[in-house]
């Protein structure tokens, strides 16, 4: 039998884990995750030819379009997400290197790009961080 | 339950400490191969004084990227430690109250 004081402490105690269950960071997204992983492959793509002087004019004014399309694509997505400031920041941040990069004028080789490598890596570091946070997630409800 | 609570906790957290060690260490190694790099390329004129200076000026600018990936790690850390606490104390008051209450 359970004893009455018990319970009622138990109800609120319930009520309190509930309701304190913490939440600091945004659910990973799959989406935005490709997305990025598609723009560093284009990225790295790019760097590779410009740095062996293959990335014609025509070539660089197409990736730097496509770049900045899908940057804008992926800010516009992580708005959709509650507690999501930081990855928002982020994105905006890496979108600045691209149009940095176009305006500069020159063609995006491995010297002029570290600026943009260290930024998708930061923005990746970002869904690895969710990702791992969401399976943890998964699990403790699970295990629940 | 105190030290079940901290095992959990730490447990939850360790995974993100191994994976912000990895981002750390990969972010210096941009770093250093691209400032090689931009050496490298200024020395055979492959890129101007002015390509320089940019070159360094996004390398300063991109480390504010790194502190929000810093700053997102250590929030997912902590969320997913709390969170790894709180469930030993519901399961802990699940098993006082002989029922699956919470």
């Amino acid at each position: 039998m359970i004893c009455p004081r018990l319970l009622t402490a138990s109800v609120g105690a319930a009520a309190l884990i509930t309701s304190c269950a913490a939440a600091f960071v945004a659910p990973y997204d799959e989406t935005t995750d490709r997305l990025l992983t598609d723009l560093s492959v284009k990225t790295e793509t790019a760097i590779a030819k410009a740095d062996g002087g293959k990335l014609s004019e025509e070539d660089r004014a197409k990736f730097y379009d496509e770049a900045l399309g899908t940057v804008r694509t992926m800010k516009r997505r992580s708005s959709l997400f509650a507690k999501n400031e930081d990855e928002i920041k982020a994105v905006t941040q890496l979108e600045q290197r691209f149009v940095d990069l176009r305006e500069h004028g020159s063609s995006p080789r491995s010297s002029l790009a570290t600026g943009l490598r260290a930024t998708i890596l930061a923005v990746q570091q970002i869904q690895i961080a969710k990702k791992r946070s969401s399976v943890f997630s998964a699990r403790l409800k699970k295990s629940g | 339950m105190t030290q079940d609570i901290i095992a959990a906790a730490t447990g939850a957290a360790k995974g993100h400490a191994a994976d912000l060690k990895q981002y750390v260490e990969a972010h210096a190694r941009i770093i250093a191969d691209g400032t090689k790099q931009i050496v490298s390329d200024r020395i055979q004129n492959k890129i101007t004084d002015d390509d320089l200076r940019f070159a360094f000026d996004q390398i300063k600018e991109s480390e504010a990227t790194s502190l929000l990936a810093i700053e997102v790690t250590l929030k997912a850390a902590a969320q997913d430690a709390i969170n790894a606490a709180i469930s030993v104390a519901e399961a802990a008051i699940n098993k006082a109250v002989g029922i699956a209450l919470l």
